[in-house]
C-alpha cells in the first residue's frame, strides 16, 4: 500500500505555498512603503508569528490558552536585555547580572536565545498546566499571563518595572520579519501534519476516543505548547526590536484579545486561517485606528476622534464571528482543502490500489504466544449501587465472545473496566498474563487492547483515512506506515472509497464501522465492540457480521461483542456470556443460552423465544 | 455556567462605574442604580451575545465571553477614561466596630452578611422552587426543557439577571474597599473566581465559596508575613498557588465526581 | 388531530424530507417505520418546533405549528419522548417528573396514578436520573411526558438500545395507554412489532412515504415492505 497518502501532492503544495505567498506579498508591499509604513507592516508580520504560535497550540488541540502572550513577553524581555547597550542596561535595569548587562548581542543570536528560553519556559509551565483537565487550561493559562505581568511590572531592577525598557536597538526589518514569518508558517504546517500533530488533532476531535487509541493527551499538548511558546517568543523578540520600547502591558490583555481575534476570525484549525486572519484583522485595525484619530471616511464623512474605537471594533468582529461563523474565514481548512480548489484539481487523496500489504496483525505475528484477556472477580459500585459483583470473563485471541444482558446489567461498565476507563473496586484484569488493573486507556491500547464506543465518537474534521491512520500513530507507528496500515484496514472493511471524505460526513453506520477500523489500526490483540449494530437495519447488520467474521480471520484478534441485536450475536459468537444485575447468569453456546430459563426470564422475554422458535 | 466567563468581571466593573457615575445621589439610590446596571447589562449581553452561541461548543462560548469583556472594557475606557477614578465611601461603612479587642471594619460585616444571604437565597431558589428546577434543567439540556413546556429563554434570562445582580453587589463592595474604579478592575475578580473554582472543584457552588475564603486568608497571610522584597509579588504567588494544587489534584481540591454517571 | 401536508425538511442546503403527507386521527395509533436516514427524526423535530420545516404545513387541531416555539407546542398538548430518552441526568426522578407537569398543583393531582402505572419510579423517586438503567429511563421519559396531560404522545424509537424483555414491558405500558384512548405517533426501526402494534403504519424511505396502510393490509402483503426495507422485517 505504498500509494497511500493523506493528500495529493498538489493539495499539499497549494496548502504550503498559499500562506507563504500571502506572507511574501505583505512583505513586498511593506518594503515598498515609507519608513513609518514599513514599521507598521513589520509589526503586523511579528503579530502574525505570534498568531501562528497560537495556531499551533490552540488550533490543533482545540483548547484555548490565554497565556501564550506571556511567552511573547518573556521572549521580548530576554531579547531586549541581551541587545541593550551596556550603558542603557545600567540605567534601566541595575539589578541585571553583569554578564547579561554587558552583553550586546546581534539581532539573530538574541532572537534565538529568546526563542529557546521562551520554549523552555513553555515546557516548564506546560508540565503542570497540561496535566489539568481540559476546562482548567484556559483559566490557568490566563493566571499565568497575569503572573507574568505581575512579575515584569514589579521586578524593577531587572525588567525596568512598569515603565519598561526604552532605547532597544531597532534591528528588525520588514524583510527579516517576513522571513521569520515564512519559517513559522512552514513549521506550523509541518507540525500539524506530523504524527504528533495528528495525534493532537485527534484529542481535539474527541478526547475519549483519542485516549482509547493510545494517545497520551498530556504529552501531545505539551509538545504543541512548547512549540507555541517558541514561536510566540520569536514574535515578541522581533516586535520589540521594531518598536524599540517594551513594557509589561505590551503583550498583555489587549494583545491577547487582538491575536485571539486574528486566529479565530481566520479559522483556528488551519495555518491558512492564522495567516489570513492576522492580515485581515491587522488591516481592519489600522483602518479603525485611522478613524480613531478623526480621519475622513472616503473623503466625504468627517468623524471626530474616538479613542478605543479600534479595540471595540475588533471585539465586535470577534463576537460576530463567534455567532455567525465560528469556523472562521477559512472554515478550518488549509488552502489545498478549500472546496473551490478541490473542484479545480485532483482529489485530496488518491485511494490506493493493489494487493493488500502484509498487514500482520499483532496477533498473527505473536500467534505462537497463547495469551488471554482475563477479568477476575471484578467488582465495582457507584454511590452504593453495586454495578458489578465479582464478574469473571475470559477472551482468547481469535475467538468471538458475545456479551449480552439487560440494560443496567453492567456490560458497558465491564468494558470500561477492561479498557481502563474505570478502575474496579476489587478484582484484577490481566492482559496476556500481565496485571493491567487500573491502567490508563492509553497504556492498555498500547498493550494491545482496542475498543469502540456506543456513540462511535468519530473525528469529524479528519478524513476517514486520517482518522484510522491516527489509530496506528497512537501506538507509535510513523506517519507513512500508518497511512498504509489505514488504507489496508479501510479496504478490508469496504470503506476505502470514502477514505478522502471527512469522517463527520459518513452515515451513522459508516461512522460505526470507521470506529472499528480505527481500533483495528492499533493492532489489537483484543477488540471490545460496544453495541456496533445499534441502529443498523437488517441489511447493515448482515454486512457487519460478515465484516467481523473477516476481522477474526485476518487480524486474529479476540472480539468481545456487546450487543442487543440477537441475530448478529448468535451468528458470530460460538460462546456467549449473559450478564444480569452485575453477575454472570451463564456462559455457553448460543443454543444453551437461548434455552436457559434464567436468561429467558431476565432478558430475552417470552416473545423472543416464540419468534425464535417460529 | 460551568466555564470561565470573562464577561462577568466586566459586569462587576460596569456596576462599579454606575456607582461612580451616580455618586452624587444618596448612597442607597446609587447602590440601586448599580444593581440595575448590573442586571441590565447582563440581560443585554445574554440576549445579544450569549443566546446565539448557546448551542455551540464550550470553546466558542468562552471566546464569546472574551469578546464581550473586551468590548465592555474598551467602551468604558473610551467613554470615561483609562485612569482610575475615585469614589467616596459613606462614613458608616468606613468605620470599625470593636469585637473582643479586635477592631473589625464595618464593611467586613456587610460583606459577610451579604455572602451568607446570597448563598442561602441561591440555594433556596435553585433547589426548592420550580423556577430553580427549570433553571437547572435548562442548563443541562435546553431543548428538552423546551419540549416539556419550560419557557427556557425566560429561565436563562433570569439566571443571567441574577448573576448580574450578584456582579453588581461585588462591584459595590470592591468600590467600598478600594475607593476607586478602573476599566481593568474586572480582570481580578475573574481570577479570584478561578482560584475559588480550582480550590473548590468545578461546578460546585459551595466549593467555590470555600475557595474564595481560602484565597482571602492566603492573601492576608502573605500580606502580613511576606518579606519586604517579595511584597510586590504577592499577587503572583497567590495565583501560582492554585496552579500547584491543580498539579496534584486536576479536578480541584474538593473535586471529584459525586455519583458517577453511567458511561 | 395532527396533519402534515407537503412537509419538507432541510439541513442547510440538503433536503432530507421531500414532501410528505401524514395524518393522525384522535385516538389512533400511527406507526412510522423506515431505515436510518429515512427522515423520521427530522420530521419529528419539525413537528415539535425544534426545527422549522423548509416547506409544507404542520397543523395540530387546526393550529399551524410551523415556526411556533417548542414550549408553546408542548402547551398545546403535544408531548415528545425523544430518541435517547433525554432525562435530566443531574435531577432526581421526582424532579424530572415535576418538570413534566404544567404546575405544582398538577403534580399533586397526577402523581399518584402515574406512580401506580410506573412502580419502579416510585422506588427510585429520589435517585438521580443518571443512575437509572435504559429501560427505567425510558419509563421515566414516558411518565414525564404523560404528566403534562398530552393530547398526542409522540415516541421516537422507544425500543432503541433496550433488551428484548424491556421492550416487551414498554409496549405493555403503551398498550395500556392505547386502551385509555391516548393518541400516539410511534416512530420505530423495528418494523414487525410496530406494524403489529399500530392501527395504521406509514413506511418512510429516503425522505418520502413509500407505503401506507392498516395493520391488516400490511401484514397481508409483506412484499410492499420488502421492497423498501430490504429483507424480511
Amino acid at each position: 500500500m505504498s500509494g497511500a497518502r493523506f493528500r495529493s501532492r498538489s493539495s499539499f503544495a497549494i496548502s504550503l505555498l498559499v500562506p507563504l505567498a500571502l506572507i511574501g506579498i505583505v512583505t513586498l508591499v511593506g518594503a515598498s512603503g515609507r519608513p513609518a509604513f514599513q514599521g507598521t507592516v513589520t509589526l503586523i508580520l511579528c503579530n502574525l508569528i505570534v498568531v501562528l504560535g497560537l495556531q499551533v497550540f490552540v488550533g490543533n488541540s482545540g483548547v484555548y490558552s490565554f497565556g501564550q502572550l506571556g511567552f511573547a513577553t518573556a521572549g521580548a524581555y530576554v531579547a531586549a536585555l541581551l541587545t541593550l547597550p551596556p550603558a542603557f542596561a545600567l540605567l534601566q535595569t541595575p539589578g541585571l547580572p553583569s554578564f547579561i548587562a554587558d552583553a550586546q548581542l546581534g539581532a539573530l543570536p538574541a532572537t534565538l536565545i529568546a526563542a529557546a528560553i521562551a520554549g523552555l519556559l513553555a515546557v516548564a509551565v506546560g508540565l503542570p498546566l497540561m496535566r489539568t483537565s481540559t476546562l482548567a487550561i484556559p483559566i490557568s493559562t490566563f493566571a499565568f499571563l497575569v503572573v507574568v505581568y505581575n512579575v515584569t511590572a514589579n521586578w524593577d531592577r531587572v525588567t525596568g518595572g512598569s515603565s519598561g525598557l526604552v532605547s532597544i536597538p531597532t534591528t528588525t526589518s520588514v524583510e527579516s520579519a517576513g522571513l521569520w514569518a515564512a519559517v513559522a508558517a512552514v513549521l506550523a504546517i509541518a507540525f500539524k501534519w506530523s504524527a504528533s500533530g495528528y495525534r493532537l488533532q485527534a484529542t481535539r476531535e474527541d478526547e475519549v476516543a483519542a485516549r482509547s487509541i493510545g494517545i497520551g493527551v498530556m504529552r501531545e499538548r505539551l509538545i504543541a505548547f512548547g512549540i507555541s511558546g517558541v514561536l510566540c517568543g520569536i514574535g515578541g523578540a522581533l516586535a520589540v526590536h521594531q518598536s524599540g520600547v517594551l513594557n509589561p502591558t505590551t503583550f498583555y490583555f489587549g494583545a491577547t484579545v487582538t491575536t485571539m481575534t486574528m486566529l479565530v476570525v481566520g479559522g483556528a484549525r488551519s495555518v491558512l486561517g492564522a495567516v489570513v486572519g492576522a492580515i485581515a484583522i491587522a488591516t481592519v485595525n489600522e483602518m479603525l485606528r485611522g478613524i480613531e484619530n478623526g480621519a475622513d471616511l472616503f473623503g466625504a464623512i468627517s468623524v471626530g476622534a474616538a479613542p478605543g474605537l479600534a479595540a471595540i471594533g475588533l471585539g465586535l468582529i470577534l463576537l460576530a464571528t463567534m455567532i455567525a461563523m465560528p469556523d472562521g474565514l477559512s472554515g478550518g481548512r488549509e488552502a489545498g482543502e478549500l472546496p473551490w480548489v478541490r473542484r479545480l484539481g485532483p482529489t485530496a487523496s488518491s485511494p490506493p490500489s493493489g494487493a493488500p500489504a502484509a498487514l500482520a496483525g499483532r496477533s498473527q505475528v505473536e500467534a505462537v504466544e497463547k495469551g488471554a484477556l482475563r477479568a477476575e472477580e471484578i467488582s465495582i459500585a457507584f454511590s452504593g449501587l453495586r454495578v458489578l459483583k465479582k464478574v469473571d470473563l475470559e477472551l482468547e485471541p481469535g475467538e468471538a465472545l458475545g456479551l449480552i444482558g439487560p440494560n443496567g446489567a453492567g456490560k458497558t461498565t465491564l468494558v470500561n473496566v477492561l479498557s481502563g476507563f474505570q478502575g474496579p473496586d476489587s478484582g484484577t484484569v490481566t492482559l496476556d498474563g500481565v496485571d493491567v488493573t487500573g491502567g490508563t486507556p492509553t497504556r492498555l491500547a498500547r498493550d494491545g487492547l482496542g475498543r469502540t464506543f456506543q456513540a462511535s465518537l468519530p473525528f469529524p474534521h479528519l478524513t476517514a483515512l486520517e482518522s484510522v491512520a491516527v489509530g496506528a500513530m497512537g501506538i507509535g507507528i510513523g506517519r507513512r506506515r500508518a497511512a498504509a496500515v489505514a488504507a489496508d484496514v479501510l479496504d478490508r472493511l469496504s470503506l476505502l472509497g470514502q477514505a478522502a471524505l471527512p469522517a463527520g460526513s459518513l452515515t451513522p453506520a459508516g461512522q460505526r464501522l470507521l470506529g472499528v477500523a480505527r481500533a483495528l489500526a492499533t493492532h489489537p490483540r483484543y477488540l471490545l465492540l460496544d453495541e456496533p449494530a445499534a441502529g443498523l437495519n437488517e441489511v447493515e447488520c448482515g454486512e457487519l457480521a460478515e465484516i467481523l467474521h473477516g476481522v477474526l480471520g485476518d487480524f486474529g484478534c479476540g472480539i468481545l461483542l456487546i450487543e442487543h441485536e440477537m441475530s448478529i450475536v448468535m451468528e458470530l459468537c460460538p460462546r456467549i456470556q449473559v450478564l444480569d444485575d452485575g453477575t454472570t447468569l451463564c456462559v455457553g453456546a448460543p443454543e444453551e443460552v437461548q434455552a436457559d430459563p434464567a436468561v429467558v426470564e431476565a432478558y430475552l422475554g417470552h416473545s423472543f423465544q416464540a419468534v425464535a422458535n417460529a | 455556567m460551568g466555564m470561565m466567563n470573562f464577561a462577568h468581571g466586566e459586569f462587576i466593573m460596569l456596576a462599579a462605574y454606575a456607582l461612580y457615575v451616580f455618586a452624587g445621589l444618596p448612597f442607597p439610590a446609587a447602590v440601586a442604580s448599580a444593581l440595575l446596571t448590573g442586571i441590565a447589562i447582563a440581560l443585554f449581553a445574554e440576549r445579544v451575545a450569549f443566546r446565539p452561541v448557546r448551542s455551540a461548543d464550550l470553546s466558542t462560548q468562552l471566546v464569546t465571553s472574551l469578546a464581550v469583556a473586551a468590548i465592555l472594557q474598551n467602551v468604558v475606557t473610551a467613554a470615561v477614561d483609562a485612569r482610575a477614578q475615585s469614589v467616596a465611601t459613606p462614613a458608616s461603612l468606613s468605620e470599625s466596630t470593636s469585637i473582643g479587642g479586635f477592631s473589625v471594619p464595618n464593611l467586613e460585616f456587610v460583606t459577610l452578611g451579604l455572602t451568607a444571604i446570597v448563598l442561602a437565597g441561591l440555594g433556596w431558589l435553585l433547589y426548592r422552587t420550580r423556577t430553580g428546577l427549570a433553571m437547572r434543567a435548562a442548563a443541562e439540556n435546553f431543548d428538552m426543557a423546551r419540549l416539556l413546556g419550560v419557557r427556557a429563554d425566560r429561565v436563562i434570562a433570569i439566571s443571567f439577571a441574577i448573576s448580574g445582580a450578584l456582579a453588581a453587589a461585588v462591584g459595590v463592595l470592591i468600590v467600598m474597599q478600594t475607593g476607586q474604579v478602573t476599566p481593568t478592575m474586572g480582570l481580578t475578580p475573574v481570577l479570584i473566581g478561578f482560584v475559588a473554582v480550582v480550590i473548590g472543584g468545578f461546578g460546585r457552588m459551595f466549593g467555590a465559596v470555600i475557595g474564595g475564603l481560602l484565597l482571602g486568608v492566603l492573601s492576608s497571610l502573605l500580606g502580613a508575613y511576606l518579606p519586604d522584597g517579595l511584597a510586590p509579588f504577592r499577587d503572583a504567588i497567590v495565583f501560582t498557588f492554585p496552579v500547584l494544587i491543580l498539579i496534584f489534584r486536576p479536578h480541584g481540591l474538593l473535586g471529584g465526581e459525586v455519583g458517577r454517571a453511567r458511561v | 388531530m395532527l396533519e402534515l401536508r407537503g412537509i419538507r425538511v432541510s439541513y442547510g442546503r440538503t433536503e432530507v424530507v421531500h414532501g410528505i403527507d401524514v395524518g393522525v386521527g384522535r385516538g389512533e395509533v400511527l406507526g412510522m417505520i423506515g431505515p436510518n436516514g429515512a427522515g423520521k427524526s427530522s420530521i419529528l423535530r419539525s413537528i415539535c418546533g425544534l426545527m422549522r420545516p423548509s416547506g409544507g404545513e404542520a397543523t395540530f387541531e387546526r393550529r399551524v405549528l410551523n415556526g411556533m416555539a417548542p414550549e408553546r407546542i408542548a402547551r398545546l398538548g403535544l408531548a415528545l419522548v425523544p430518541e435517547g430518552r433525554h432525562v435530566f441526568k443531574t435531577l432526581t426522578v421526582a424532579e424530572n417528573l415535576r418538570l413534566g407537569a404544567r404546575s405544582d398543583d398538577e403534580v399533586a393531582l397526577r402523581i399518584e396514578p402515574t406512580l401506580e402505572r410506573f412502580p419502579i419510579l416510585r422506588e427510585r423517586a429520589h435517585q438521580r436520573a443518571d443512575r437509572l438503567s435504559g429501560g427505567e429511563q425510558q419509563q421515566l421519559a414516558i411518565a414525564r411526558a404523560l404528566l403534562g396531560r398530552p393530547k398526542l404522545l409522540i415516541l421516537d424509537e422507544p425500543s432503541l438500545g433496550l433488551a428484548p424483555k424491556t421492550i416487551d414491558l414498554i409496549y405493555e405500558l403503551l398498550e395500556g395507554l392505547r386502551e385509555e384512548g391516548m393518541t400516539m405517533l410511534l416512530v420505530e426501526q423495528n418494523a414487525a412489532r410496530t406494524i403489529a402494534f399500530s392501527d395504521r403504519c406509514v413506511v418512510l424511505g429516503a425522505g418520502k412515504v413509500r407505503a401506507e396502510g392498516s395493520r391488516e393490509e400490511l401484514q397481508r402483503d409483506p412484499d410492499v415492505l420488502h421492497a423498501y426495507l430490504g429483507r424480511q422485517p
